[in-house]
């Protein structure tokens, strides 16, 4: 208490420092409060009302967690939402990584700069837009891939429609959606390793496989984390994408957990059993960020 | 030099409130908010505003009209309806959804309630109501589907377009005749273009035709249960023909994503849909040569029902709502029904109207005097009835899409549809 009124009636120049931080991060705590926490409290809260006729309330405990963790449905979205996110975080992961290297050794700035951005350029597309061109894209009928498919002799697939593909289909918008800008966060992070490290890896005679897997992997290491951290948390919300393209088809197949909350929400008129969800979704990212946090961050110095 | 800059500050701020204040379009900006989703009706949404200068020159309010995308469209009605800040004072959507799993609609006047009740075709008076008051308009008659058949492939597949199968055989033996597969064992033309994507609400709502003629019903008649109406045997045999047109006689396909564009695009030779198609396929695809009929009978016959009955709801919470009503009350009457949904080219709703010379050159006309003969299906306004809707259709595409036998997932869906009336 006594510290909050020296920073309001700073006496020395630590206190103006602390006021001087306080109010530099206060529009950021600010908008982060009315965006993301107060929401948030208010997911918490609902899910443990059930709305009435005119948007009411009634208070019933833990009941609406004990529905909606027992709906097969709500399982199923889980098991679909798991299997696109790992059919999409390794493959962009790893390419991101494959693409950075290789922009890296360009020697050539300004060809850098182009791919990079062409690199960059699907990432700043809508969602939505990208959805619907993929749409045509996968289309039995009309699309680019079965006329491909076509002129090597291939039978047509129905990308979108088949039970089978729809995942690893949907998978390919998001690795295509979100490689750029991973590629960008690798390619920032190459830059920064300094020259000398690989140099006194050459003169020790390792090879370049060596210098990746002792050198550059783990320089990268925070990096990587954070890319892992992103997609997992990209591709456990998506919606846009699966909205656009199948609405959770064939058969549910594509149906993933925010595409139920969305429906439970807003088709269903069911604010409690949807807040159970969001509740759900908070958790189970927050678990996730912490144990990769805790697994895989390692501090690397040289 | 700060004092000046601060001064000139003050006195900019102070002149630009004054404007607005002063402004003698702020003094007259009364207006009401209507809220519409049919974005693929843009004259007849537009009507509204033309009205509603003429009812400005009476009673001061002008409306003006914001079309929402479908898509999504119950997310932002939901938030602007609940937060009250934002909100319509007129909007439109499932009287049963907004008003009674809600509490956001403000009851019509009795007056005005007569004049409707009165004017409807009686298969639509119920539509609007929730349990036995009026609270919404109908906008939209002939929204049931009927058998658009594309006139000349059924001449090139050596059938008379002007003599429609009547019966469920005789559509099949039909559909059979019209599908065309290549050397590769793939349709290059379907005989039916069937809803099997998007949301199950819309499956379901595509596949009742065919439950109803079987003498099906998804829920009993008090909409209060669904085993034994929703898996009954007339259900299963429903859903066991419909997913056969895909499995086993391969009159319909799965490669077709949107059946519009396939009926559209001359691969489909018949599709189901409501009068509003007519308008698509005339402004889409006019090379089309096409024709509608009733939709063919089984065991009974599917008569005119629907899944969506689009109405205009006054927002109960609305400080204009007295104004809303007597703008509702301006436009109720013969000649502005007719003029509104002539300009859009779909079908009025007063009964009076559906005599008009307008309706009468439409290519639906017949049929839908037909549809009307049959009895009327059953109906589900239900609060739930998405939810519902959802869980049945995710049975039924699941059936088109061969993941299972009819009755096992009949017999899931009813359950769970039990679990969702009784929750």
């Amino acid at each position: 208490m006594r510290a909050f009124i020296r920073m309001l009636a700073p006496h020395t120049y630590m206190d103006r420092q602390r006021r001087a931080g306080l109010l530099f991060v206060l529009p950021a705590v600010a908008y982060f409060s009315c965006v993301f926490l107060i929401p948030l409290g208010e997911s918490v809260l609902g899910s443990f009302y059930r709305t009435q006729p005119g948007g009411t309330g009634q208070f019933v405990g833990l009941r609406l967690y004990q529905k909606v963790l027992t709906d097969p449905t709500f399982w199923q979205t889980v098991r679909n939402t798991v299997t696109l996110l790992f059919m999409s975080v390794p493959v962009t992961a790893v390419l991101a990584l494959a693409v950075a290297l290789g922009l890296h050794r360009l020697l050539s700035l300004r060809w850098r700069s182009v791919w990079t951005a062409m690199y960059f350029l699907p990432f700043s597309v809508s969602l939505v837009a990208a959805a619907l061109v993929w749409q045509w894209i996968y289309d039995p009928v009309y699309g680019v891939l079965n006329h491909l498919l076509g002129r090597v002799g291939l039978p047509p697939l129905n990308w979108l429609q088949s039970l089978d593909l729809v995942l690893p289909s949907l998978a390919l918008i998001n690795v295509w959606a979100r490689l750029g800008f991973d590629t960008l966060i690798f390619l920032a992070a190459l830059q920064a390793i300094p020259g000398e490290y690989y140099e006194a890896a050459s003169i020790d005679g390792a090879s370049q496989w060596q210098i990746f897997g002792r050198v550059t992997l783990p320089l990268l290491n925070p990096q990587i984390v954070m890319v892992a951290i992103l997609e997992i948390i990209f591709n456990f919300k998506v919606f846009d994408t699966v909205y656009a393209t199948t609405q959770g088809g064939p058969a549910a197949a594509s149906q993933t957990v925010i595409m139920l909350l969305y429906d439970t929400a807003f088709k269903f008129f069911r604010l409690g059993d949807a807040s159970v969800i969001a509740v759900f979704v908070f958790v189970s990212l927050l678990a996730l960020t912490l144990l990769q946090w805790r697994l895989f961050r390692r501090q690397v110095e040289y | 030099m700060r004092r000046g800059l601060a001064t000139m500050l003050v006195a900019v701020v102070t002149l630009g409130l004054w404007t607005a204040g002063a402004s003698p379009a702020a003094a007259q900006s009364k207006k009401l908010v209507f809220w519409t989703h049919w974005e693929q009706n843009p004259e007849f949404n537009k009507f509204y505003e033309t009205r509603g200068k003429d009812f400005a020159q009476k009673h001061g309010y002008e409306v003006q009209v914001v079309t929402v995308p479908y898509q999504g469209y119950e997310a932002k009605y939901l938030a602007a309806l609940i937060g009250k800040s934002g909100a319509p004072d007129i909007f439109m959507g499932m009287t049963h959804h907004w008003c009674g799993q809600y509490d956001f609609c403000d009851r019509m006047p009795a007056d005005l309630a007569k004049l409707w009740d009165e004017n409807l075709p009686k298969y639509m008076v119920s539509v609007g109501k929730w349990k036995g008051a009026r609270y919404g308009i109908p906008i939209e008659h002939g929204n049931f589907q009927q058998m658009y058949i594309n006139s000349d492939l059924f001449k090139k597949a050596g059938l008379n377009p002007d003599q429609p199968p009547k019966t469920l055989d005789e559509w099949l033996a039909a559909m059979k005749k019209l599908t065309v597969i290549d050397a590769k064992g793939e349709p290059t033309q379907v005989g039916f273009a069937l809803r099997h994507k998007g949301h199950p609400v819309g499956i379901t709502d595509k596949f009742l035709p065919f439950a109803h003629a079987y003498g099906a019903r998804m829920l009993s008649p008090g909409l209060d249960k669904a085993t034994g109406f929703a898996n009954s045997p007339e259900m299963v045999a429903a859903l066991h023909f419909y997913s056969d047109l895909i499995q086993k006689h391969k009159v319909a396909s799965l490669a077709f994503p949107t059946p519009e564009d396939a009926f559209g695009q001359k691969r489909a030779a018949v599709i189901f849909r409501e009068s509003w198609f007519f308008g698509w396929v005339k402004k889409n695809a006019p090379e089309v040569s096409f024709k509608v009929y009733a939709l063919p009978c089984g065991k009974t016959c599917p008569g005119a029902g629907n899944l969506f009955p689009w109405t205009n709801m006054v927002y109960k919470n609305s400080p204009n709502k007295q104004a809303a009503w007597e703008f509702m009350r301006f436009i109720s009457n013969a000649k502005d029904d007719l003029d509104q949904h002539q300009a859009q080219g779909i079908l009025p709703v007063w009964t009076v109207n559906l005599e008009s010379a307008y309706v009468k050159a439409r290519p639906d006309y017949r049929s839908t005097q037909e549809m009307l003969k049959q009895p009327v299906p059953p109906e589900y306004y239900h609060p739930k009835s998405n939810e519902l809707a959802t869980a049945f259709g995710e049975a039924v595409v699941a059936a088109l899409y061969g993941k299972g036998q009819s009755k096992p997932l009949l017999d899931e869906a009813a359950a769970k549809m039990d679990r969702i009336l009784s929750d």
